[in-house]
This record gives C-alpha cells, structure tokens and sequence, in this order.
C-alpha cells in the first residue's frame, strides 16, 4: 500500500508542475455552468418545475456535476497505456515491483487529489457567484453517502480506462473505441443533462449500469435529491468496480504475453 | 484558380488512396461522428421532451435546426476540419515550414489536404432529420426557401470554417490554444441546443457578432421555414465576409510572425 502511496505522491507533485494549467482548468468549469444558466434560464421561462427539478436546483447540479466531471480524468489513463503499448515504452510499468492495475489508480488518485481541492474552492465560489443557495445535505448519512459514491465513481471510470488501455494489445489500433467512449460517457455519466430529463424505463435500466452512479446520483444526493437511492446506489457501484478489478487482472494477465516490447 | 482546382483535386486523391491503406481510420469517423449526433439527438429529445416551443419554434422546427447544426458540421468534417484541427500542432512543432516553403498556398493545402469521407454517413443523417423536421411541422416548402436555405448553409458553412481557423491561428501567438478550443466545444455545444432566437442582450451580442455560432443553423432555418426577412439575410452574408476577411488577415500576420520551430 506503502508503494502506491508513494506514486499517488510523486503524480500529485507533478501537477504542481503545471499548476496554471490545472488552475485554468478549473476556472473553465465556470463557462459549463454558464451556459447552463443561459440554456436553463430560456427553457424554464414560463415554467416551474422541469422533471422534478426547479431552476435553482438545476444551476445547483451543473455546478456539483461540473466539479465532479472536471475531477474525472480517467480518459488519459487509456490514452497513455495505447500509446505507450504502441510505441513499445510500456515495459517502464511491467518490470515495477508493483501491479501495474494499482500504478494507474494510484496515478490517478495522485492527480485528482490536486485538482480536487482548488475545484471545491472554485465550486463554492459559483454558488457565492451565481447566488444560489447551497442546498445542504439533510443528515450526514447521505453527505458521506455521496461522498463515498464519488470515490467509487472515480476508481470504476480508472478501471475502465485501464481495461480500454489493455485492449490495444487485442486490437492495436483503439482511439477510434475511446473517441465513441468519450462522445457517450458524458452523456451516460449526466455531465451533458441530468438523467432525470430521460424517460422513466431508460432511467431504470440504467440504475443497473455503474454511470449512473458516476456523476448524476452523487450530484442528485448532494442537492437532496434522490436520498432512496443512495444505499442501492454504493452496492450497484461497488459490485461494479470489484467485477472491473478481477476483469482488468485476468484481461492483463491474458494478453501481457503478446507485449513484445518493441511497439506494434 | 484553374491551378488551386488541380491541385485540390490531387490532394483529395492522394488522401483518399492514404486512408484506404488503413481501413479502420476509413470508417472511424464515421463511428465518431455518429455517436457525436446520437447523443446530441439524445439530449436534445430528452430536453424538448419537457419543453412544447422555444419562442414559438416547435418541435419540427427545432428538428431542423438542430439537423441544420449537424449538416454543417459534417460539411465541414468531410472537408477541412481535419486539416484545420491540426494548425496549432504544426505551429508548435514547426512542421508548417514544410508547407511555407512549397510554391502553393500554405492554407489551401492544409484546408483540404485532410478531406475525411468518413461523415458522409452523417451529412445524410442530417438530411433525413431535416426532412423529418419539415414533416412534423407540417409546413410547405416553395422552391425559394429551398435555394435561400441552400445559400444561407454555404455561407454558414464558411463562417463555421472562419471560425474554425480563427481560433487555432492563436497558436502563433501562444503556446497552447487547448482552453480556447474548450471554450469552442461549450459554445458548440450550447448553440446546437438553442436556436439563436432564444438568445438576448448580451447573450445575442456575443452569439451573434463575437462568437457567431449562434447564427450557424439559425439563419438556414429561419430561410427553410420562411421566417428569415430580408435583413437577417444581409446580416448573414455581412458576419461571413466580415469573419473570412478577419481570419484570413489573422492567418496572414500570424504567417508572418512566425518564427518556425522556437514560435
């Protein structure tokens, strides 16, 4: 654990390197929300309520899911992992004394626990700015609730980034598989529009899928919204992110052998 | 002129026999574009589900604006946006000496020496949502909204790639253009939910006149269902010179200020 700890610091130290980018970052999330102000604010004209959800708290879920989805950058893991199997400068990571399953997530935690700081700050300025009022969370449960779901939200999209890496030493050729991934994960996550604007049995078939609990549901909860679904929500995601770490180990172990260390 | 045709005309066969050689590259953006529009199409269902009409646009004529939106953007996808995208990385990296220093126009070649076949699938996608749109809003098209339609798509069509051009010759002034392309993507996407008769004060100021994607599938739809006056055709053809002479005259200086590889 002591090992990963290290990586997840050494990740964390390298974004200060770039610490204007991730400030810029950061700050773009403001344009997100925005817009959303302007695109909500013309469709509630005349209106009350849009699927359950007032123009507050619409503007309050574009604001938590634009800090949620900005914290996400899993899609670098399988970008990384393809070019590097590609171009044959993957072996760094296999002669480590370390899994090499653990050295993304580990990345990835190091890299999210920079940017997840300045992105709160950020985030309660809007809600300052925009003159929402922050709509707190009832009871702790669900504070911890949602809290948890993020993390899990989190470690499931590294390891699905991870097995979409993995998968170039299958197919060699995958940016094409990430570019669609990309195009409907923001859709699927409710980055783009919050899930509660589809179709009921849509909604139900995805509650078996772990998306929904990646951005929509933790941002529902930390609005007070959807407090049934918490509890089903951690077990959904956490059975999701187990049947991922067990994939991504048999996936790796399988194809590791057709790694030739000279690119492909 | 008769030069720039030959030689756009060899570019095009040379790409087209490139891309052959890798047959999945042939068929990706197909893949991508696709999904791109589905989930466009998705969102913009699933948010017009709860709404009946946007400043009295109905559902047909959202449908053929939002086809509008799409139909340019594959235009512009089979024909320059892959060139064009990659601008800033030539800059940084001083590959476009090598396009300088040939006895032909630098941003002609870039513009089409990238032409992708691959989101024809999507332009006909469009259509077919297009026409979809006029059926469900009921309305008769006569041949001069049809020829209006048309030219008002060519000229958005070129202020899509002004735009386009515009912001990536930024890369000569700076190192990176990764956060104007963000705020590129988010007014993209913003503008392809919203006809542009939704926006007002400011927010028509600058979707209009600074960041004209408001206008893009606005005014082709406004010409196809007849709502289109004769100013607001004047104002489309005025932004799309007026935005291709300040691109071009962005790439001229951005030319000359230069420097190949240390830029």
């Amino acid at each position: 654990m002591k090992k990963y700890l290290e990586i997840a610091k050494a990740y964390m130290k390298a974004q200060l390197i770039w610490r204007p980018d991730a400030f810029a970052d950061v700050i773009m999330a403001v344009e997100k929300i925005l817009f959303a102000w302007l695109l909500w604010s013309i469709l509630f004209e005349g209106k009350e309520q849009i699927a359950g959800l007032g123009f507050q708290a619409m503007i309050s879920y574009y604001i938590v899911s634009s800090y949620l989805f900005q914290l996400e950058k899993s899609a670098e893991i399988s970008q990384q992992m393809t070019g590097m199997l590609r171009n044959g400068t993957f072996s760094k990571y296999m002669v480590l004394p370390v899994q090499t399953q653990g050295y993304f997530v580990a990345m990835e935690a190091g890299k999210i626990a920079f940017s997840a700081g300045i992105g709160l700050l950020a985030t309660v300025l809007w809600f300052y700015l925009f003159r929402i009022p922050f709509m707190l969370i009832a009871n702790m449960k669900m504070l911890l609730c949602a809290s948890f779901m993020v993390i899990l939200g989190l470690l499931f999209m590294a390891e699905l980034n991870y097995f979409l890496g993995i998968l170039t030493l299958k197919f060699q050729e995958i940016s094409t598989f990430l570019m669609i991934k990309d195009n409907f994960s923001a859709f699927v996550t409710g980055a783009v529009i919050p899930l509660a604007l589809l179709p009921e049995w849509i909604i139900e078939g995805m509650r078996f899928l772990p998306f929904y609990y990646v951005t929509y549901l933790p941002s529902m909860l930390f609005i007070g919204k959807c407090e049934d679904e918490a509890i089903t929500g951690l077990y959904v995601l956490s059975v999701w992110c187990i049947v991922f770490v067990v994939l991504n180990q048999i996936t790796y172990e399988h194809y590791r052998i057709k790694y030739d260390g000279a690119g492909i | 002129m008769k030069n720039n045709f030959k030689f756009i005309s060899e570019l095009i066969k040379l790409r087209l026999s490139h891309i052959m050689t890798f047959r999945l590259g042939f068929f990706g953006p197909f893949f991508i574009n696709t999904s791109y529009f589905l989930v466009q199409l998705f969102a913009f269902e699933a948010i017009y589900g709860h709404v009946d009409n946007i400043r009295g646009w109905g559902h047909g004529e959202i449908l053929i604006f939002i086809g509008t939106f799409s139909l340019i953007d594959s235009i512009n996808m089979v024909i320059c946006f892959f060139g064009v995208i990659s601008i800033p990385e030539k800059i940084q990296t001083g590959e476009l000496d090598l396009y300088l220093t040939k006895p032909v126009n630098p941003l002609l070649r870039i513009t089409f020496e990238k032409v992708n076949p691959g989101a024809i699938p999507l332009l006909i996608f469009s259509v077919y949502i297009i026409g979809y749109g006029v059926r469900e809003s009921g309305m008769n098209l006569s041949c001069a909204s049809v020829i209006e339609y048309l030219v008002m798509v060519l000229l958005m069509t070129i202020l899509f790639y002004d735009m386009e051009l515009l912001l990536r010759c930024f890369a000569f002034l700076v190192f990176s253009v990764n956060n104007l392309m963000k705020i590129e993507n988010t007014a993209m996407d913003l503008c392809m939910k919203i006809p542009g008769i939704a926006f007002y004060g400011i927010y028509k100021l600058i979707f209009y006149c600074i960041l004209p994607y408001g206008v893009i599938a606005t005014l082709p739809a406004q010409a196809l269902i007849g709502a289109l006056s004769a100013k607001g055709l004047i104002f489309g053809a005025a932004i799309a010179c007026i935005f291709t002479f300040i691109a071009l005259s962005f790439w001229t200086y951005g030319v000359h200020r230069y420097e190949s590889a240390s830029s």
